[in-house]
């Protein structure tokens, strides 16, 4: 027989429901406990976009972890969720004891330890680290490094080969002039268009940069003055529209972070700008389209100057609740520069070392062994010399002119430090907006860079505010 | 064993009841509201969770931000177009499914369906189905002769680039807002026909009264609570939800074309780091929209005592 459900059955269970509420948060905070007897560093990261990296960290992590008597736990999450999830754990005052940005997060100073010591000590071991790193990890105004930089992203120009050797230029633009010109005679010869984004998203964001630099303009300068209202913004605004109108199409303005590695392998894009990601995408999924992938470095602008927004920068940070791992933390992290080897190979060159004079380790390094390499710039130099991922017949030479690509990269906030006002700027989408409007009609260049000047001086003048940058 | 008897007392245990539900609105609703209340007068940011106040800094400074009045612009559009189809597209879609026919519940299914999926991941789905390189529904344009061609109507270009153009974004983010609000408010509709006693529908019949006379005289009056209420939720929903602009568009294409309050929220509090001026157009429409709740809860109380 059924058994009824009395109001006293219900009080009963409603009780133990209520209990249970209120013992959550109890539970929630042993998620963060550490186990008696031996210590837990908690790593958090995105999920790589080389899915191989990831496999292979997350074992390096556990044996780490072995080696020094550490329980590791490394946690994996979406890119997006990053952001969120750690202003989750600042405002909740527990969390992970590393957790790795890919851009600079400099707004996070306030909360997480000055790691001057470990960027002192890694130099110390392992040489000069990157400009590049530095400014994506050090305050210069509050001489804090909020962040330790150990990696980055080269950020390239991809182009198809055949379609540019069609059109008279067969090794790729080398000028944003070649881009205009040889674009359109590609689009109107050949129907494929270029695929440079203008739209709310990360790529679209580093695309504008990068030509911003090119035209010898930029947002702040070194000191952290806002000068983006000035007549080489207005020229670069009004290349970037005659580029739109003559090489693309209007599906630049609703892109994702995805949509022009989509339309390289769909095989509907003559250039783009992006990571080696995109070319490894497609000799796995479309080999016929890699084999004819090449790759350039910076363009020049009309003054011949030729720079090139890193794509990724990995910056960790240790946050201020976790001070009693710090010791651990920055033992993993300078172990991690020491293994820098691993993550380049395991993540088939998309990652890049911040510290080109570290030595190679000795012994089975999980690679096929590289003659008279001693550092991971010898290396580096051979790799990108002799791509070993390169497909059974395809050109192995096509990564060496990125071998010397942190001669043109530069990070978010260049000529200046990365700044909480740039990422702000990076994240609320000011550049895409001021090139838009132009090519929408809604305003000339002139106007829409004094719109976009001037939003970008009143979020400046808030973080200066919060004294994480400089005075005027 | 026995309950004491305090508990068989109703003064103690209809309080006693409503506990959890005032916890939870205490902990979960009341608590971040409460947060999110202070933030926006201080100068907090995600990063430094030390904060001071700052008085009115960042509703005026959110004032003078030409992005702010353009979300704001842009909620207006989003809502009401959206409930203002939801409305007429339920009253059709209740229409069909208070008759008989064929395959009845298969309609029905087919209609429940958005809300048997997480939003987000339907929205994806649109994502690839108004995609500006395969796109389906472009491709069922051109082989329909409709696009691509010369003289095609819609235009010689490939695709229509739904997300990349500011009208037809903002087109799009509309048409999925209603395709997820759709079925509920058609059940909400079907449960307030329901509820209609039939001898009075048949007693206008007898009297001559067309279908018009007796949609617009009879049955939307009866209906005018369970619409309110539709109304009410709809609007509070729309105004403050993000989840369909943010997969689809991000805000863009831009500058800010279908960016809405809750979406330009979390883009200044959690991407900009600027967690008080976040929190500040988040609250701004608060007393607006707790007005408008008032107003549309008494409307529905009078409809029913009348």
């Amino acid at each position: 027989m059924k058994k009824r459900y009395t109001r006293r059955d219900f009080l009963k269970h409603a009780g133990i429901g209520a209990a249970s509420l209120a013992a959550g948060p109890a539970l929630l905070n042993n998620v963060f406990a550490q186990t008696p007897g031996k210590r837990t560093l908690r790593i958090l990261q995105w999920s790589h976009f080389v899915p191989s990296h990831d496999k292979w960290f997350d074992v390096y992590a556990k044996e780490w972890g072995e080696k020094n008597n550490v329980d590791v736990v490394v946690d994996h999450i979406g890119l997006a969720d990053l952001r969120s999830t750690f202003a989750a754990e600042v405002a909740a005052g527990k969390g992970h004891d590393i957790v790795e940005f890919i851009d600079p997060p400099s707004d996070f100073e306030p909360a997480v330890l000055d790691l001057a010591d470990l960027n002192q000590e890694a130099v110390k071991r392992f040489g000069k680290q990157l400009p590049v790193a530095t400014k994506s990890s050090y305050n210069p105004h509050t001489k804090k490094y909020y962040g330790f930089c150990h990696g980055w992203t080269i950020d390239p120009g991809d182009y198809r080969k055949s379609l540019w050797e069609k059109a008279g230029k067969p090794n790729g633009p080398a000028t944003w002039d070649d881009l205009l010109v040889y674009g359109a005679k590609i689009k109107n010869e050949q129907g494929v268009q270029l695929g440079i984004g203008i739209s709310q998203e990360l790529d679209s964001n580093m695309a504008e940069r990068t030509l911003l630099w090119s035209f010898d303009t930029s947002i702040q300068d070194e000191s952290s003055n806002v000068v983006l209202d000035n007549p080489k913004t207005v020229e670069a605004v009004k290349f970037m529209i005659e580029l739109y109108q003559k090489t693309m199409t209007p599906e630049v303005f609703g892109w994702t972070a995805a949509s022009n590695n989509q339309l390289l392998l769909a095989g509907r894009a003559s250039y783009i700008l992006n990571s080696i990601s995109a070319y490894r995408s497609a000799q796995k999924d479309v080999p016929e389209v890699a084999k004819d992938v090449f790759f350039t470095p910076a363009l020049k602008g009309p003054r011949g100057t030729a720079h090139a927004c890193e794509h990724v920068i990995y910056v960790t940070m240790v946050p201020k609740f976790a001070e009693k791992n710090a010791d651990l933390a920055k033992r993993f992290l300078l172990d991690r520069v020491a293994n820098y080897d691993r993550a380049m190979w395991e993540s088939k060159l998309y990652n890049s070392p911040a510290f080109f004079s570290a030595p190679v380790p000795a012994g089975e390094r999980g690679y096929p062994a590289v003659a008279k390499s001693k550092s991971l710039r010898d290396l580096h130099n051979a790799w990108f010399g002799k791509d070993p991922f390169a497909l059974p017949g395809e050109r192995t030479d096509k990564l060496l002119p990125l071998m010397d690509a942190e001669k043109w990269s530069v990070n978010v906030g260049y000529p200046g430090a990365a700044n909480p006002a740039e990422g702000e700027i990076f994240g609320t989408f000011v550049l895409p907006g001021m090139f838009a409007r132009v090519a929408q009609g809604k305003q000339t260049a002139e106007e829409s860079v004094k719109q976009a000047a001037g939003q970008c001086k009143i979020i400046f003048d808030k973080w200066r505010a919060q004294g994480l940058i400089g005075k005027k | 064993m026995r309950m004491p008897r305090l508990f068989e007392r109703e003064t103690v245990l209809a309080p006693l009841m409503l506990v959890p539900v005032a916890l939870y609105m205490l902990l979960l609703v009341g608590f971040p509201f409460l947060m999110a209340f202070v933030y926006s007068f201080s100068n907090v940011t995600v990063g430094n969770p030390e904060f001071h106040m700052t008085g009115f800094g960042n509703f005026s400074a959110v004032l003078r931000d030409p992005v702010f009045l353009k979300s704001l612009l842009n909620t207006c559009i989003f809502t009401f177009t959206s409930i203002g189809l939801v409305l007429v597209l339920s009253n059709m879609l209740t229409e069909l499914l208070m008759r008989e026919f064929r395959f009845k519940w298969l309609i029905r299914f087919l209609i429940m369906l958005p809300w048997t999926a997480p939003i987000a991941l339907g929205t994806i789905g649109y994502l690839w189905f108004l995609d500006s390189v395969f796109s389906p529904l472009d491709w069922l344009l051109r082989s329909w002769g409709l696009l691509g061609k010369p003289q095609a109507l819609l235009g010689p270009m490939s695709n229509l680039y739904w997300l990349g153009r500011p009208g037809l974004a903002m087109a799009s983010v509309i048409v999925v807002h209603i395709w997820r609000l759709l079925p509920l408010a058609t059940m909400i509709r079907i449960a307030g026909m329901n509820s209609i006693p039939r001898e009075v529908i048949e007693a206008a019949q007898v009297d001559g009264a067309g279908y018009y006379r007796r949609l617009f005289h009879i049955v939307l009056p009866l209906l005018l609570p369970v619409i309110s209420v539709t109304v009410l939720f709809s609007t509070l929903f729309t105004f403050t939800d993000m989840t369909v602009v943010w997969v689809l568009t991000k805000g863009g294409p831009p500058d800010n074309s279908t960016q809405v309050l809750a979406s330009l929220a979390f883009l200044k509090g959690i991407q900009g780091g600027d967690l008080a001026q976040g929190a500040a157009v988040s609250l701004f429409f608060f007393p607006v929209l707790a007005g408008l709740a008032a107003v549309v809860l008494r409307l529905a109380k009078k409809a029913v005592v009348t």
